[in-house]
C-alpha cells in the first residue's frame, strides 16, 4: 500500500514517493507565493505608479474667453465651437492610406501629410494636429473620415474666437491666435482678463482611450469686457471714412470720436481696415492702428495750442490786432513762412478762424520757447495718452534745447512735431470740457463670468491745462472756423454750433527728407454742440488726391458723421434754422 | 505477493442520503469551495463592471446560475458511492473522448480555438468534462492493477495509449495547450506516486534529456504563433510591452497596485478599464488581488492550500485504491490548476489558458470543478465505511 495505513517494508518506497510529490507540489506553491509577496509587498510602489500612469491622463481644460461688448452690451467678439482634427501617428499602420484619405478633407497635399505623419510616427507621437478650427465643410468631411480611420484620427471641439461684425472696430478689438491668445488691440491688452484659466485635471481613461467622465467641463472662463465704443457710432465713422478714402483716393484715414467730458472713446476707426475673422489675409498696413501708433505733423490743428497759451497767459485777447498784411513772416533763417491768402490786419479771433500762419507764429513768439513748450507738454504732446490699447506712441517732441532758430515758429503752426490723432483729439476735448486734459479709455467695465463688475474705469483728469475762461474763449474762437469766413464752413451743420479747426500739413517725403508737394495730411478736429460739447471728433485723411485742404477733404466727413451722430444720439437742436413753425391742427 | 482488494459488500454501494450522510458530510472542504465560488462571483462582478457608462455585463449572473447547477450536482455526487462512478469510468471516458472528437468536427470557434460545443442555448467545453473522466479512468485502471507491486513498462504503455495519446492529440488540436499540459501533469504525478520501476523512471528521464532538443524542436514548430510569442514574452516581458507580454505586464501591474490591503471591493480599476485582459477568466486572480491586496491574496492561498491538504489527507485515508487514486488525481488537478494559473498571473509561468478552480468565469469549468470536489468529498465521507 502506498500510504501509511500499515507501515511495512513493502510500501515504504511508496510513502517516500508520495512525500516527494507532495513536497514538489508545496514547493511550486511556495514559489508562486513568494512571487506574490514580491509583487505585492516589495514592488507594489512601482507597479502602482505604472497603473496610475496608464489610466490617468493630465488633461488641460480650455477656458471660454470673455466676450467683448460695446457700451450697449452688443457683442463684438464671441466664442463659437469648432471642430479640430488630430491624428495619432503612433497607431497608424498605413500612413499613405491615411494621408490620401485626409488630403481632400483638409486640402493639404497627401505627400506633405504623409511626411508629417511619418515623422510623428518616428517620434512615437500619439497626438498631432491635422487641421484646427475647421469650417463647416471641412468639419463634416472630417467627421466622415474619422469614422473610417478609427483610433488613428479624431475630432475634438475647440472654441474659436469669432467677430460677428467682421471688420467693425477691427483696430480696437484686435484678434487672437489659434490658441485664443490675444495678439492685437483689446484682445492683447486685456488678454489676461479675458483668457480665463486653464484647469489641469487628471482624467481617468480606459485601455481603449475612452475618457471615463463624459467631460463637458471647461476651464475657469475669462472675464468679459464692456467697451466705451458704441457699435452704431463706430459703424457711422467707418462708413464715412471709407467713403472719404474712396472719394479722395486717399492712402488712408483715421477717425476718432470721444466724449470730451470723460475721455470715453465712442468710436475709433482706421482705413484701410480688415476682417477680424481672417486676420492672416490682411496686409500689415491694414492692421496698423494709425490713430495711436503713427505720428504725423498736424499742421494748423496744432495752432490751438499756441493760441490757448497766449490767451491763458493774458498776452493776447481775442480782439487783439495782428498785422498779417505782408502775407509772410521771416523766421530764424531759411525761407519765410507764408499764409495761403494775404489777410491784412486781423483780430486774433480772425487769425485762428482763417488759420493765419503769420499771426500764429507771432503769437508763439510772444509766448516764448519755454512757455510754449510747457503748453505743448501740458496738452499732452510728447507723451502717450495712456489709452488702453496696444502700440501707442507718444509722438515726436524735441525738448527746447534741441530746437533750432525756426522751431518755435514752425511748431506754433504744427510743424516739426509728430503727434497722433488721439493726442490732437484729446487736446481739443480739453478745450471742449473747460480745460481738463482727460485720459482716454476704451474699456469701461471688466465683468466676471457671474456678471459681477470687477473693474470699472472712471474718467480721469490728468491735469487742468488752461482755465475754464480760456477754454470758453477758445471755444468761441473755434466756433467761427465753421462759419462764414472760416476755413471749414463745410463742417457746419444745421441746428447745432460746431467748434473745430482744420489742418493741412505737407508730408515729409521720405526720399528727399523735404516736404512733399503732393502728399498732404488733411484733418479736421472739433466738437459739438460747441457750447455744451457732447462729442469731439477728429478726422485725418492721409494723402488725399485732388484736394488737400482739411476744410475740403476732412470737414465734410466730420459734418456727415456729426449729423448722423446727433440724430443717432438724439441730441436736440439748439436752434431752428429751417424756420418751421409747428402748428397743431 | 498478491494484494487482496477489499471485498465489496453490495450494501456499501447504495444510495446514501440520510441523516448519517449529513453527519459524515465533509463540511470544511465544501465551505472552503463555497467561499471561493462566492469570491469568484464577486470578483467577476467587480472586474466586468463598466466605468465608462455602459451597463453592467451579465457575466456574474450566469456564474450564479452555474453555481446553483453545481450545488445541485452535489446531491447525486455525494449520494452514490464513488465506486458507481469508477464502475462506469471507462464508459464515461469513451463518451468524453467522443465529445472531444465532436468538438473538433462541429465545435464552435472562439478566441482562436475550437473548444466549445453548443447544445441549444448552452455551450460547454468537452475538455473540462474530459479531465474528470480521465481521472476516473486512470483511477480504475490503477486500482485494477493494484495487484502489481510496481508499474512496469507494459502497464505504462497500456495507459499511455489507452488514456493519454488520443485525447492529448485531440486537445492539442483544439488547441488547448493548458488542458493538454494538465493532463500530462496529472498523469505523471499519479504514476510517480503509484510508483513505477526505478529503472523505468531513470530511463525515461535519460530519454527525455537526450531527446529534449529534438522534441523541443518538434514542439516549437508545432506551437501556434501566439503560443510561441507567449513563451518569448514569458522569458523577456520587456521585449514588446504592447504586444504579447502585454498580458503579463498588465497582470503584474494589476496585482502590484493592490499593495498590502488592496484598493477595496469595487475600487479596482485595471479590469473595468480594460487594461487587464481576460479579467474575469484567466486573469481573475489579478483582479481579485488588486481589490483585496496581499492580505486578501494570502487568505485565498490559504483556502486553496487547505483544500489541497485536505485532498492529500483524503487520499491517505481512502478506504480503497479507487478512492485513493481518485482523491490523488483530483488533488493534483486542483493543485496544478491553481499553481499554473496564479503563477501565470504573477509571471512565474508562461501564459497558458488554465482556469483558476472555482473562481474563473465559465459554466463548464465551474461545473467540472464542483464534480471533482463532489467526488473528493464522496471519497472522504466513505473513508471509514470499511470499519463499520
Amino acid at each position: 500500500m502506498l500510504w501509511d495505513r500499515a507501515p511495512d517494508a513493502d510500501n515504504y518506497a511508496g510513502r517516500k514517493r508520495a512525500i516527494v510529490l507532495k513536497t514538489i507540489v508545496f514547493f511550486c506553491f511556495s514559489v508562486v507565493f513568494f512571487k506574490l509577496f514580491y509583487l505585492m509587498v516589495i514592488q507594489h510602489k512601482g507597479l502602482s505608479e505604472k497603473a496610475e500612469q496608464q489610466y490617468s491622463r493630465a488633461v488641460t481644460l480650455m477656458p471660454q474667453r470673455g466676450t467683448i461688448y460695446d457700451r450697449s452690451m452688443r457683442e463684438l467678439a464671441v466664442n463659437i465651437e469648432t471642430n479640430s482634427l488630430y491624428a495619432v501617428p503612433v497607431k497608424m499602420e498605413n500612413i499613405n492610406d491615411v494621408s490620401s484619405r485626409l488630403s481632400p478633407v483638409v486640402k493639404v497635399s497627401a505627400n506633405i501629410l504623409s511626411s508629417r505623419l511619418a515623422d510623428g510616427k518616428g517620434r512615437k507621437s500619439s497626438f498631432m494636429w491635422i487641421a484646427r478650427k475647421m469650417d463647416e465643410d471641412m468639419s463634416r468631411g472630417a467627421e466622415k473620415v474619422k469614422d473610417k480611420l478609427k483610433n488613428t484620427v479624431g475630432v475634438v471641439t475647440e472654441t474659436k474666437r469669432y467677430y460677428p461684425k467682421g471688420q467693425l472696430a477691427a483696430h480696437i478689438l484686435g484678434y487672437t491666435d489659434i490658441d485664443n491668445k490675444g495678439l492685437e488691440g483689446i484682445e492683447r491688452r486685456y488678454d489676461k482678463h479675458m483668457k480665463g484659466q486653464v484647469k489641469k485635471v487628471q482624467l481617468g481613461r480606459d485601455a481603449h482611450g475612452l475618457n471615463l467622465a463624459n467631460n463637458t467641463e471647461e476651464g475657469i472662463p475669462g472675464n468679459s469686457l464692456l467697451l466705451t465704443i458704441d457699435e452704431g457710432l463706430q459703424h457711422i465713422v467707418e462708413r464715412e471714412l471709407a467713403g472719404a478714402v474712396e472719394t479722395w483716393h486717399a492712402e488712408g484715414a483715421v477717425g476718432i470720436m470721444m466724449d470730451p467730458m470723460t475721455g470715453e472713446i465712442f468710436a475709433l476707426a482706421n482705413m484701410p481696415t480688415y476682417d477680424l475673422n481672417v486676420p492672416a489675409d490682411a496686409d500689415v498696413s491694414e492692421r496698423r492702428n494709425r490713430a495711436i501708433t503713427d505720428s504725423y505733423e498736424p499742421g494748423s490743428t496744432f495752432k490751438v495750442i499756441s493760441a490757448s497759451g497766449v490767451i491763458e497767459e493774458g498776452l493776447v485777447t481775442p480782439e487783439s490786432k495782428f498785422d498779417c498784411s505782408k502775407g509772410y513772416i521771416n523766421v530764424g533763417g531759411g525761407k519765410p513762412i507764408r499764409d495761403v491768402h494775404k489777410n491784412g490786419v486781423l483780430t486774433f479771433k480772425e487769425c485762428v478762424q482763417k488759420s493765419s500762419n503769420v499771426c500764429l507764429i507771432q503769437a508763439g513768439t510772444i509766448l516764448g520757447e519755454k512757455k510754449f513748450y510747457e503748453y505743448v507738454k501740458g496738452f499732452g504732446f510728447g507723451d502717450k495718452t495712456g489709452i488702453d490699447l496696444i502700440g501707442e506712441v507718444g509722438g515726436l517732441l524735441k525738448s527746447p534745447g534741441a530746437w533750432s532758430g525756426r522751431t518755435l515758429a514752425t511748431m506754433s503752426i504744427g510743424q516739426e512735431i509728430g503727434v497722433t490723432p488721439l493726442q490732437i483729439l484729446r487736446a481739443y476735448s480739453a478745450i471742449a470740457n473747460g480745460g481738463r486734459l482727460m485720459k482716454p479709455y476704451i474699456v469701461s467695465e471688466v465683468i466676471s463670468p457671474d456678471r459681477r463688475i470687477i473693474e470699472k474705469s472712471s474718467p480721469k483728469v490728468e491735469r487742468q491745462v488752461v482755465s475754464e475762461e480760456t477754454a470758453k474763449t477758445m471755444r468761441d474762437i473755434l466756433k467761427t472756423v465753421v462759419t462764414e469766413g472760416g476755413t471749414a464752413q463745410r463742417a457746419s451743420i444745421k441746428g447745432n454750433a460746431v467748434a473745430g479747426k482744420t489742418g493741412t500739413a505737407q508730408m515729409i517725403d521720405p526720399k528727399t527728407g523735404r516736404y512733399s508737394s503732393s502728399d498732404y495730411v488733411s484733418s479736421f478736429v472739433g466738437f459739438v454742440p460747441a457750447d455744451n460739447p457732447r462729442i469731439s471728433l477728429i478726422i485725418v485723411v492721409f494723402k488725399p488726391r485732388g484736394a488737400s485742404y482739411g476744410g475740403t477733404v476732412a470737414a465734410p466727413v466730420f459734418r456727415n458723421i456729426i449729423e448722423q451722430t446727433l440724430t443717432y444720439l438724439d441730441v436736440p437742436m439748439e436752434r431752428d434754422e429751417n424756420n418751421i413753425t409747428l402748428v397743431s391742427r | 505477493m498478491r494484494r487482496v482488494a477489499p471485498t465489496l459488500n453490495p450494501n456499501f454501494i447504495k444510495v446514501m442520503f440520510d441523516k448519517e450522510t449529513l453527519k459524515k458530510f465533509e463540511w470544511p472542504i465544501f465551505i472552503a469551495v463555497l467561499i471561493l465560488s462566492f469570491i469568484g462571483v464577486m470578483t467577476i462582478y467587480s472586474a466586468t463592471r463598466s466605468l465608462t457608462g455602459e451597463g453592467q455585463q451579465s457575466f456574474y449572473l450566469k456564474q450564479v446560475f452555474w453555481l446553483f447547477i453545481g450545488l445541485l450536482c452535489f446531491v447525486p455526487l455525494i449520494s452514490f458511492d464513488y465506486r458507481w462512478f469508477i464502475r462506469s469510468a471507462y464508459v464515461l471516458f469513451v463518451i468524453s473522448v467522443i465529445l472531444l472528437i465532436a468538438v473538433i468536427i462541429a465545435g464552435r470557434i472562439g478566441m482562436g480555438a475550437q473548444r466549445w460545443m453548443s447544445i441549444g442555448p448552452f455551450s460547454f467545453q468537452p475538455s473540462e468534462i474530459f479531465k474528470i473522466c480521465f481521472v476516473l479512468a486512470i483511477s480504475k485502471y490503477l486500482a485494477d492493477s493494484e495487484h502489481k507491486d510496481i508499474l512496469g513498462l507494459k502497464e505504462l504503455f497500456q495507459m499511455m495509449f489507452a488514456f493519454v495519446a488520443l485525447p492529448l492529440i485531440l486537445i492539442l488540436k483544439q488547441p488547448d495547450l493548458g488542458t493538454g499540459l494538465m493532463l500530462l501533469f496529472i498523469f505523471c504525478s499519479v504514476i510517480l506516486t503509484v510508483g513505477a520501476r526505478k529503472k523505468l523512471i531513470v530511463v525515461t528521464i535519460i530519454i527525455a534529456i537526450v531527446s529534449l532538443p529534438f522534441l523541443g524542436n518538434i514542439v516549437w514548430s508545432g506551437l501556434k504563433d501566439y503560443q510561441k510569442q507567449r513563451l518569448v514574452a514569458f522569458i523577456d516581458p520587456k521585449a514588446d510591452p504592447q504586444g504579447t507580454s502585454y498580458h503579463i505586464n498588465q497582470s503584474k501591474i494589476t496585482i502590484g497596485s493592490g499593495k498590502i490591503f488592496g484598493k477595496g471591493y469595487l475600487k479596482g480599476t485595471q479590469g473595468p478599464l480594460r487594461f487587464l485582459p481576460e479579467r474575469h477568466t484567466d486573469f481573475i486572480f489579478s483582479a481579485f488581488a488588486e481589490e483585496w491586496g496581499f492580505a486578501g491574496s494570502v487568505f485565498l492561498f490559504l483556502l486553496y492550500l487547505f483544500i489541497i491538504l485536505r485532498g492529500f489527507d483524503t487520499a491517505k485515508k481512502a478506504r480503497d485504491p479507487e478512492g485513493r487514486y481518485l482523491a490523488l488525481g483530483i488533488t493534483y488537478m486542483i493543485s496544478f490548476y491553481f499553481i499554473i494559473n496564479v503563477g501565470m498571473t504573477l509571471g512565474v509561468v508562461p501564459v497558458v489558458g488554465v482556469p483558476l478552480p472555482f473562481m474563473i468565469y465559465g459554466g463548464t469549468a465551474l461545473l467540472s470543478n464542483f464534480i471533482a470536489i463532489g467526488i473528493l468529498i464522496n471519497v472522504r465521507m466513505r473513508r471509514f465505511l470499511l470499519f463499520y
